[in-house]
């Protein structure tokens, strides 16, 4: 912050170290957040090298082992760690392939989400009079509207499908980004800092790259792992609910719901995609929560 | 010990509710049913799910197929004669038979020849004001000719209907006991159309069947009241519900829980988890019925007969036969079950062989392989348990010659709706029997007339296939219409309008203390005698 | 003031019923497909038929008059008719939407009776163990994907141990006459002699959807309470308060809980929209006959008209929610109508 601090409890050092040194240091101190950010890296790197990591092709199918459980059971095999499905595929391979889908196709989302919603969201907090009035109102009509349902009234139009699921996800995002991004400038725009370099004589996109932008990113970040989960949860579903990813694509939500079969005969193959989901949410979360505790207590010194 | 406190635990929890519940749950059965019924009144259809609720349930036939022996047995009809040329049924009608009474129709008088009259020649008689009611179509009776081969229907006295053909036809006594030749009330039509609501014929029925109608929900359930004076038994359950529940796995989580007492065509995977229970029994029979891959003929690459075959020859069976009927299933060599007695097993049949797949396809000049849509059931039938899974199983294997499969699925009836308009590229479909009778799985699937109507998933129609099919049914010989279906076969396979895959078997569940729910080896399930202990 | 403030809502209201329907109405011109057959929902038109239909679609006019006439019809209940049931969509949604509703009020219900509690709890002793067990339990909850929640608790509530059923709202063998639509109010309206077994039925159906549906709101609002909680303990009459020696229960039973829970009551109104989108998913999952599953159905046929009647009436209806939830909150906190921007 760039208010100056006379407080004496804390040291020079401290003082003298950059913001950013200052919130990690924060978030180092909070263990539960730093799991969640190695989770979130294992989980990155999994998404990224998923074709290398994987023992098998998506759709490999091996006709002579369908169904196999785990291979700590008794019938299983130790080609397959973690059993096959019904048409004889790897579970494993599928669900680090999945990786890709859900998390590596949500990041995706989330970061384009983030580009078009910080781009408008500036232009929507800078801009004012009539045209700001409409944008909120209009705002206002799709925040009523959820992301999921939007999402889903978005892929009725499109027609159902893993590309359409994440434009409609974007779409979706969209709205409530802009919204936070747009009240975030304003409340910049109204601090004393900022008047006064308007009246030096800055114009607005030195205002915007000098002024508001170094002091608002560390909490788009946070906004960006609140949507991050949202398209998470959200492209699921719709996998889930058919909606989206169609089978075969290795989506988990896809998996699971093509697993539903086997829930009784194999629940492995329903639980393994759902505990994966769960910890990528969680790792997300984690680290969400982990920087707005760590912006909060920089805040408080 | 614990246990004792356990059940303890658990009475307490559902204790008071239970003993009501069961007192309920004695007078009424649930029947957990794979979709939407199309229609209330089996003329209008020949799909198995909508068979299933409404025929043997609501109706009933003039005469009935044993099914072991094959013989006709009597039913609606005491008796009946066949004159000396074979031109001429009579049919002689029980008298004591009572429609039913519901909450839109109160019947005067019991059924009489009038309602057999009215019955039939609804379907062929465009000058019966029901004709083009309900859309105008009656595939089963348009795809075998029944509409070409009567010349006209008799009302001899007040019970006794004699039915007048063009030709002696060999399986005319066959299709008049399948179970799309129920017979409606001719009293209930005419007070229809005094009201002008002529479509509630087929909406709200009235047959003279072990149940009678009470309610529908789309989706949600469809609800009958036992038919108290129906004529052939005492009716055991008060209440019939059909809980529509087109998902299999939800079908067979609700027989575990108890929410449903029968579910028919549980997938093949989850027989053992219901086989382990003591609560639930799984009924097997061998069931008369065909699963097929049919191309569309009219439609490139489909019309060309090496396209066809090699199609055939990409797909290896054996895998299907283990994924998708988990091995409870016969692979097919020709387009009849080899129970049929007129089967003949076919030299032509191709096998699994993707080198020859793509040599046909090169000399089809398709080097590049080609996209195509395969279509796939969402419901589990009989003759094909998973739809789904088989498309991805031949969606791979076509991947290896070169051909991308784009999987198509729509809900059941909206499925069979873009079929018949034949949107389709290729379609895994099947047929289920409604007769022993060969001509039962050539004629409604491959006929000419079938392509008309849509029900020829192929929409293939071959003149000369078409004349060995009349030929079959004029002859009454059984050795030599065996002949004429022997070439009919080795037609469909030579030419491969369709490529038979498997032969399922037909599955039921039910609670332990459900009792004495038929399914015959053709046709549809029977619940008139159901009883709950 | 207050009346300026509750006219200003209803313009606003206004403006946005009009913007969704301006937006349905496109529909019927951006689904793929025949106009008029999406907006009438009659497939097949034969020739002769597509002139009336034009007529009365007004499709020979301007897209304004079309437009009216879209609105008028709405108005007046003719939604179309569906392509898969044949049958008009009005209908259907009056028969499905009480369902639904009655679902998301349960649902609503326990999430207030838990949350808002559960909230207080955690801000009351912030960071000592109360708050961080149940800091833990709402990340925890947050993280769960809904669907996976419901088949968790099939897995162990029915399949398990076998005491709650899975799908449906009664057994069907109970035969209960609609009147309402809320099933518990139809039970006690029935005349029915298995009254009381169909009531307890009932209530078991519906536990299992209740507690998944409420997981979500449960989880928000247990934040939202105790971060609004935190925050008027850090005010300066608090402070004061607490200087004067209130012990803590005084602190937050007399002092802080109304003014921490004002935001709450505008926060209950705005769960409305994730209840009923999380609805669509549970209704599924447990086969609930609500407008959720039957719009997720008509979206899996491709049924345009019902798709478009689905979400008119379900996004109204959120509208309506959000805005009466800010009408009731603004009777509660007298500032909020002074301010000179209405924001939702």
């Amino acid at each position: 912050m760039a208010k100056f601090n006379f407080n004496t409890d804390i040291s020079s050092e401290e003082l003298n170290k950059s913001p950013l040194r200052q919130l990690w240091r924060h978030f180092k101190a909070n263990h539960v957040a730093l799991v969640g950010l190695w989770l979130f890296i294992a989980l990155t790197i999994l998404a990224t090298l998923a074709p290398v990591i994987a023992p098998y092709g998506v759709n490999q199918q091996h006709t002579d082992a369908l169904l196999l459980p785990p291979s700590w059971d008794d019938v299983g095999d130790v080609r397959f760690i973690l059993g096959t499905d019904d048409l004889g595929r790897d579970i494993l391979s599928r669900l680090i392939n999945g990786t890709t889908y859900t998390f590596g196709l949500a990041i995706l989302t989330a970061l384009i989400t983030t580009l078009l919603g910080v781009v408008l969201g500036v232009f929507a907090g800078m801009s004012k009079g009539v045209r700001s009035s409409i944008l909120n109102h209009m705002l206002d009509v799709t925040l009523s509207i959820p992301s999921l349902l939007l999402a889903i009234i978005i892929i009725a139009l499109l027609g159902p499908g893993l590309l359409n699921t994440v434009w409609a996800i974007i779409l979706a995002l969209l709205p409530q980004y802009i919204h936070s991004v747009r009240n975030l400038v304003v409340q910049e725009l109204s601090k004393d800092y900022i008047v006064a370099q308007w009246l030096d004589g800055a114009n607005s996109w030195h205002i915007l790259s000098r002024g508001i932008f170094p002091n608002i990113y560390e909490h788009i970040v946070v906004i960006f792992t609140m949507s991050l989960s949202t398209a998470i949860l959200d492209i699921s579903a719709l996998g889930f609910l058919k909606l989206g990813a169609q089978p075969p694509t290795a989506e988990w939500g896809a998996i699971l719901s093509e697993n539903l079969a086997f829930i009784y005969l194999a629940p492995w193959t329903v639980a393994l995609p759902g505990i994966l989901l769960f910890f990528a949410v969680l790792s997300t979360n984690l680290v969400g929560d982990g920087l707005r505790s760590a912006l909060k207590k920089r805040k408080a010194i | 010990m614990s246990k004792f406190i356990f059940s303890i635990v658990i009475l307490i929890l559902t204790g008071c509710t239970e003993q009501a519940l069961i007192n309920q749950n004695n007078h009424g059965l649930i029947y957990c049913a794979e979709a939407n019924p199309v229609s209330f009144n089996p003329q209008l259809t020949t799909l198995g799910s909508t068979i299933d609720l409404t025929s043997k349930q609501l109706y009933n036939r003039l005469i009935s197929i044993d099914a072991n022996t094959g013989e006709f047995l009597p039913e609606l009809a005491h008796s009946w004669k066949i004159s000396n040329n074979r031109k001429k049924i009579t049919f002689e009608l029980r008298q004591d038979v009572q429609f039913h009474q519901t909450d839109y129709f109160t019947p005067t008088r019991k059924l009489n020849a009038d309602d057999v009259v009215f019955t039939f020649s609804r379907l062929f008689d465009a000058y019966n004001p029901y004709h083009f009611v309900s859309g105008g179509q009656y595939p089963y009776f348009q795809s075998i000719g029944l509409d070409q081969l009567i010349k006209s229907i008799i009302k001899e006295s007040e019970y006794s209907v004699s039915f007048e053909l063009f030709d002696a036809q060999s399986s005319f006594l066959a299709n008049i006991a399948t179970d799309f030749s129920v017979i409606l009330s001719a009293e209930y039509a005419k007070s229809l159309e005094i009201d002008e609501t002529l479509e509630n014929l087929d909406n709200y029925p009235v047959g003279t069947g072990p149940y009678k109608f009470k309610d529908y929900k789309r989706d949600i359930l469809i609800r009958y009241y036992k038919h108290d004076e129906y004529w052939k038994h005492p009716v055991e359950l008060e209440q019939l519900v059909f809980d529509i529940t087109p998902n299999s796995t939800t079908r067979i989580a609700k027989m575990l829980t108890h929410e449903c007492d029968v579910t028919p065509h549980p997938n093949s995977s989850q027989l053992s988890i219901l086989a382990s229970r003591k609560d639930i029994k799984v009924l097997k029979e061998t069931n008369l019925n065909i699963g097929y891959w049919a191309f569309n003929t009219q439609k490139a690459p489909f019309d060309d007969n090496r396209v066809r075959r090699a199609l055939a020859h990409a797909i290896d069976i054996d895998k299907i036969m283990h994924a998708v009927y988990l091995d409870n299933g016969k692979r097919l060599e020709s387009i009849l079950p080899n129970t049929s007695w007129a089967y003949q097993a076919q030299v032509n049949m191709p096998n699994y062989n993707p080198e020859l797949a793509k040599r046909l396809l090169r000399q089809a000049g398709l080097v590049e392989g080609f996209k195509m849509d395969l279509w796939a059931m969402p419901v589990a039938r009989i003759y094909n348990p998973n739809a789904r899974k088989m498309a991805e199983l031949i969606q791979s294997d076509l991947n290896k010659i070169g051909i991308t499969v784009n999987i198509v699925e729509y809900e059941w009836n909206t499925f069979i709706k873009k079929l018949e308009e034949h949107a389709h590229d290729t379609v895994l479909l099947g047929w289920s029997a409604d007769t022993p009778d060969p001509d039962n799985f050539f004629s409604p699937l491959l006929s000419c007339a079938a392509a008309l109507n849509g029900k020829n998933a192929a929409n293939w129609c071959d003149p000369e296939f078409d004349l060995l099919l009349s030929k079959a049914l004029d002859t009454i010989k059984i050795e030599e219409r065996k002949e004429f279906y022997f070439q009919a076969q080795q037609m469909v396979i030579q030419e491969l309008p369709l490529f038979p895959i498997a032969q399922g078997m037909r599955f039921q569940a039910s609670s332990t203390n459900v009792e004495n729910i038929e399914i015959k080896s053709f046709g549809g399930v029977s619940l008139a005698k159901a009883r709950k202990l | 003031m207050a009346l300026e403030y509750i006219f200003r809502r209803i313009i606003l209201l206004c403006f946005m019923l009009l913007l969704l329907s301006i937006f349905t109405f496109s529909l019927s011109f951006l689904f793929p497909g025949d106009p008029l057959t999406n907006l009438s929902g009659i497939q097949d038109i034969s020739f002769h038929e597509s002139d009336a239909l034009s007529e009365k679609y007004k499709l020979d006019q301007s897209i304004p008059k079309q437009f009216i006439s879209f609105i008028t019809r709405v108005a007046q209940g003719d939604w179309g008719i569906s392509f898969a049931s044949q049958k008009p969509i009005f209908e259907h949604i009056v028969a499905l939407f009480p369902a639904t509703l009655e679902l998301a009020l349960y649902a609503l219900l326990a999430s207030i009776v838990f949350g808002i509690p559960a909230g207080i709890i955690s801000a009351a002793y912030y960071e000592k163990w109360p708050d961080k067990i149940i800091n833990t339990l709402t990340l925890l909850g947050y993280s769960t994907p809904v669907f996976w929640l419901a088949l968790l608790m099939i897995m162990f509530f029915c399949l398990q141990l076998g005491l709650l059923p899975m799908s449906g709202r009664v057994s069907l063998l109970y035969e209960i006459p609609d009147i309402t639509g809320f099933i518990l109010i139809d039970i006690l309206l029935s005349d029915v002699s298995y009254k009381f077994n169909a009531f307890i039925d009932a209530i078991k159906h519906l536990l299992l959807p209740t507690i998944v549906l409420s997981t979500y709101p449960t989880m928000v609002l247990i934040r939202f309470t105790r971060d609004s909680m935190l925050e008027v303990l850090e005010q300066n009459y608090i402070k004061t308060a607490r200087a004067k020696g209130l012990s803590r229960s005084q602190l937050i039973f007399r002092h802080a809980l109304r003014n921490a829970l004002l935001p709450v009551i505008k926060q209950i109104g705005l769960q409305f929209s994730s209840l009923i989108t999380l609805a669509m998913i549970t209704e599924v999952i447990f086969s609930w006959p609500g407008i959720g599953r039957w719009l997720i159905d008509s979206i899996y046929q491709r049924d345009f008209p019902a798709i478009q009647g689905g979400l008119l009436a379900v996004s109204t209806f959120i509208i309506l929610a959000t805005v009466t939830a800010d009408l009731i909150h603004s009777v509660f906190d007298p500032i909020i109508r002074n301010q000179t921007h209405g924001k939702i």
